[in-house]
């Protein structure tokens, strides 16, 4: 030390103030999260442990694997494949539908991205109970679009557009689309337009700029919107059970028979398990492919 | 390396009523470092963009090697383009955002290697090759913007304020780097500033600009020494005026005659000024030959390798001068009443507009 | 004296506060559970209420959805409920796993009732029928008249509906594909899948409500189906060309149970015995059309003009085409029945 002091060598430089200090400060953060951090453990975890101690007893209340086996059995192994099947599709769609209008809305002028962005959030403003009998007086056997198609003469059948696989998907990508949109526009809108221009000066035409920087840049947008999409789709109640003409059993309609129509918890709670923990490594599993995608789009 | 030859003419270009381009006309020789300087709004960045492809001009014509530019889209125009905050692409490593442009031109594997192992080790980066560019520092993100934007032998370099994101010490030293690089490679370069130093570090010719006009055009001595307006005085160094009168063929300053360099850059008609800069007055002079200026000293701030000593004159004027220790006057105090001098070849009238 | 005055009139007071007491007491509040909706509250003006004043308790109502809220009911300990209207084969699970008190059928008496319509924990109160219905403009001239002509796609082409649930489907399955309709149980499972499987090429819509069920037959999204004889019934009034028949209808009935525990048990046995007798009973049929009475003796009690007689499922004429589902069959096999439904559905 060679800066002058001017205090006694045994000065206690404030030691004890200043650490006491920080640790009123970081105790005030961590009071900030606290209510975040109960509210997190009442409404997920507390519940989350509860239902998965229940699916480990029978209905006679005995310690049995019970639950769990009766998964193994093929109307509840189709439901889950029918589960998975339903949301990868609607997610493909959506990110086939909702892509390029996230990128136009990425694009466009502030002020037109607002006006268009109340087009993709009006949906969410009415029930999806309404909308998605709205879809069916559209697509039933008598409904406007074959009354339409009939009439025009483009068809001299009704088309089965609902009741089945096609109406619970259609019903589904209306639902969805914002999930997919919004956190992809938002992506979008953090890509600096500048490296659009950088590519195009290293001589990329305007579709290879796309390709090449752009998309790979917005991979993360996607991904998110890809996994959020995807986990609300399987579990989806409601549209499917009035869309889907009955043919569609995804997990979520096994889980609500299982309570309301067996009163069996026990059965219930195994099945939101495994749709948990099947969720959960998907979502892993969808983090790691963008991850390699994004960064390996690059490269020559 | 090829070099471009670049000509403008009258090139307009408007947003609603602001004018951002206002007919500039400027021919740029093949293998010149061309600076175009002006505060910010003045056209600079426009007139970039326009050259660059991502500004199409309202009016006007541009000739690279005399061929006609001005609707060539940016992606076939072949230059090399520098961006004021870099633009490297996130998700490539510094390897592949070099490798960029010779990907795109359908260079074989092999010589892509080559090249852009080349283009690296002359910006110092070779053994960053596989880094990410989010890992790297603000100066080594602009050796890899270098490397990107010539690696593919482009007739023409275009830098978009490429410094000004560094810190001090960094950005004189790229300046220098940068000024090797331009005699190394010898490609025709237009380099974009707001920053008057940096301008005459570089260049071989400087264009001022303001409200989207070229006020003047010259080497940077001249630009420096010489400018043909108050604007122009006023932008480079750390320049006053002192208002002067005309009387017949001679200006006057405070009832005594000056003695003059040059005065063509002051008109015949409106108001005219004496440029006076720190570093040209001197504590000593010769009253035949000098000018004198007389004040009271305001105060005088140490800076390290100087004192600037801040000298108030009748009517509210001030000027300084620069104490640096050489000399044989001893530091004045504050409140002293100094002479100071301004030889005739330091000395110059100029107007308000270029003659 | 004075003070043995003043002493009498305190006594007197007391005990008049006392016997108010009484009084109140001696007049129970029953708390009944059930789905809630218009059902409820017509069950309530048609039977509950009359019960609960013969009785001599005041009637409280509160809803649930399900077996489920019953078991956690019961499971506290100290139930608030005394009795539970549930769906048959509810009433049976929940007597199996004992949430029930064994009703006394010394007080309830069963006089008039279908072996099938009540257990030792529960008794049916009101019945529906799940029924053959159909578009009259589709099918103009030969109309379908029973499950088989339901599954003749031949002669009778057309979209049909089914629910989602195998309750009354398995039966009705069953009794197309030739079973006689008083020999079903126990279902044999295999055949009834079987059968369905054939028909499953034509079934447009599996229901899995009521509301949508009356919409699909509505909008003529399907030309025949198997609908809730109320539902069909909503469906003719709002003036949709519509018919249905109750020849080989299932007859599915909702049940009263006591809970374990209940706080007034005793009453509530009485409450039942008014609500299963012919007297209450035979109030159904003119102010629930389309439901019925449990207990055919509600049909001697006195005369129903013709109309009602035609329009109830349970008079003598209609009950005579139907059959009663058994609630301890599906209370023992439901789940596996519907796993394998759900995957014919599916697939």
């Amino acid at each position: 030390m060679t800066l002058a002091m001017d205090g006694a060598p045994g000065m206690p430089l404030n030691r004890a103030m200043l650490k006491s200090a920080r640790r009123r400060e970081r105790r005030i953060f961590s009071g900030l999260a606290l209510p975040a951090l109960v509210l997190v453990a009442c409404i997920l975890l507390i519940p989350f442990a509860w239902l998965a101690w229940l699916s480990l007893f029978d209905a006679a209340g005995n310690l049995s694997a019970q639950n769990y086996a009766r998964l193994l059995r093929p109307a509840y192994v189709g439901s889950f494949l029918t589960t998975f099947k339903v949301a990868g599709l609607v997610t493909a769609l959506c990110v086939v539908f909702g892509y390029p209008v996230a990128y136009l809305l990425s694009q466009l002028s502030a002020r037109a991205a607002q006006i268009l962005l109340v087009f993709v959030i009006l949906p969410f403003w009415t029930s999806v109970l309404v909308r998605t009998y709205a879809w069916l007086v559209l697509l039933q056997r008598n409904g406007v679009i074959n009354d339409w198609l009939l009439s025009m003469g483009v068809i001299d059948e009704p088309l089965a557009l609902v009741h089945n696989l096609t109406g619970t998907i259609i019903g589904m990508v209306h639902v969805m689309l914002p999930f997919l949109i919004l956190p992809l526009y938002a992506s979008m809108k953090a890509i600096d337009p500048v490296l659009l221009r950088a590519a195009a000066n290293c001589g990329a035409s305007p579709s290879q700029a796309f390709r090449q920087v752009f998309l790979p840049l917005s991979m993360p947008g996607l991904a998110s919107g890809i996994a959020l999409t995807f986990v609300l789709c399987l579990g989806f109640y409601l549209t499917p059970a009035l869309l889907g003409g009955g043919r569609v059993a995804m997990w979520s309609t096994q889980i609500a028979d299982a309570v309301s129509k067996f009163s069996n918890w026990g059965a219930a709670s195994a099945l939101s398990v495994a749709l948990l923990v099947v969720t959960a490594v998907v979502l892993w599993g969808v983090r790691r492919l963008t991850d390699a995608l994004s960064f390996s789009a690059g490269k020559p | 390396m090829r070099s471009g030859r670049v000509n403008l003419r009258e090139v307009h270009k408007a947003y609603g009523s602001f004018r951002a381009l206002d007919g500039v006309s400027l021919d740029i020789k093949a293998g010149e470092f061309l600076t175009l300087l002006g505060p910010s709004g003045s056209g600079k960045t426009t007139l970039l963009n326009v050259i660059a492809g991502f500004e199409r001009p309202d009016l006007g014509s541009l000739l690279v090697d005399d061929v006609e530019f001005i609707t060539r889209p940016p992606h076939k125009r072949d230059l090399g383009m520098v961006f004021q905050n870099y633009a490297l692409f996130p998700h490539m490593d510094v390897f592949s955002n070099v490798a960029y442009p010779l990907k795109l031109r359908k260079v074989d594997r092999p010589s892509i290697r080559r090249r852009v192992m080349d283009a690296l080790e002359i910006v110092h980066m070779q053994h960053l090759a596989d880094r990410r560019i989010t890992a790297l520092s603000g100066g080594q993100r602009q050796r890899v913007a270098l490397a990107r934007a010539f690696v593919f032998e482009p007739r023409l370099l275009l830098m978009d304020e490429p410094l000004s994101a560094l810190d001090k010490n960094l950005r004189e030293h790229m300046q220098i780097e940068l000024k090797r690089l331009h005699r190394q490679l010898g490609m025709t370069t237009i380099y974009v500033t707001h920053d008057q130093q940096e301008a005459l570090t570089m260049s071989d010719r400087i264009a001022v600009l303001d409200k989207g006009r070229i006020i003047q055009l010259d080497v940077p001595a001249t630009v420096y020494d010489r400018p043909n307006c108050k604007f122009v005085a006023g932008f480079m160094g750390e320049t006053r005026f002192l208002p002067v009168e005309r009387r017949d063929q001679t200006y006057v300053l405070d009832g005594r005659p000056l003695r003059l360099a040059d005065t063509r850059a002051a008109s015949s008609t409106g108001e005219a000024w004496l440029m006076v800069r720190p570093e040209r007055l001197r504590w000593q002079g010769d009253a035949d030959r000098d000018n004198r200026i007389e004040g009271r000293v305001l105060d005088v701030v140490y800076r390290g390798d100087c004192n600037q000593v801040s000298v108030s004159l009748p009517g509210g004027h001030e000027v300084a001068i620069r104490h640096s220790g050489a000399e044989r006057q001893p530091l004045p105090q504050p409140g002293d009443t100094l002479a100071l001098w301004l030889p005739a070849e330091a000395s110059l009238v100029i107007g308000s507009a270029a003659p | 004296m004075a003070s043995c005055n003043r002493a009498f009139l305190t006594i007197a007071a007391t005990a008049g506060v006392l016997s108010f007491a009484g009084v109140a007491a001696a007049q129970d509040v029953l708390t009944v559970a059930g789905f809630g909706g218009n059902l409820q509250t017509d069950l309530r003006k048609t039977i509950w209420q009359p019960a609960a004043d013969a009785a001599g308790v005041e009637l409280r109502e509160e809803t649930h959805d399900g077996l489920a809220a019953v078991r956690v009911q019961v499971q506290s300990g100290s139930p608030t409920w005394d009795v539970v209207h549930l769906g048959a084969d509810e009433c049976a699970v929940g007597g199996k796993e004992g949430l029930f008190e064994p009703l006394d059928y010394g007080t309830i008496s069963t006089k008039g009732f279908d072996a099938r319509g009540y257990g030792e924990h529960w008794i049916a109160t009101n019945t529906y029928s799940v029924v053959l219905a159909w578009r009259t403009d589709v099918y103009k001239d030969k109309a379908p008249a029973s499950w088989q002509d339901f599954w003749n796609v031949e002669a009778f082409p057309g979209r049909r509906a089914l629910s989602t649930y195998p309750q009354e489907m398995m039966e009705i399955a069953l009794i197309a594909d030739g079973v006689d309709k008083d020999s079903l149980y126990p279902l044999d499972t295999e055949r009834a899948l079987a059968a369905l499987e054939k028909i499953k090429a034509n079934v447009g819509v599996w229901w899995s409500s009521g509301a949508q069920s009356a919409q699909l037959l509505k909008d003529g999204e399907v030309d025949m189906m198997a609908i809730w004889g109320s539902r069909v019934a909503s469906v003719i009034t709002d003036g949709a060309p519509v018919k249905f028949t109750y020849q080989d209808a299932i007859l599915g009935y909702g049940c009263l149970a006591i809970l374990k525990g209940a706080p007034h048990a005793a009453s509530a046995q009485k409450f039942i015995a008014g609500v299963v007798s012919p007297d209450v009973q035979a109030r159904i049929p003119e102010m629930m059309p389309y439901y019925g009475p449990t207990n055919s003796l509600a049909f001697e009690v006195k005369a129903f003009s013709p109309e009602v007689l035609a329009q109830s499922n349970m008079s003598p004429e209609n009950v005579k085409k139907q059959t009663f589902l058994d609630a301890n069959w599906w209370r023992d096999n439901n789940e596996l029945v519907r796993e394998d439904y759900s995957l014919l559905m599916s697939n």
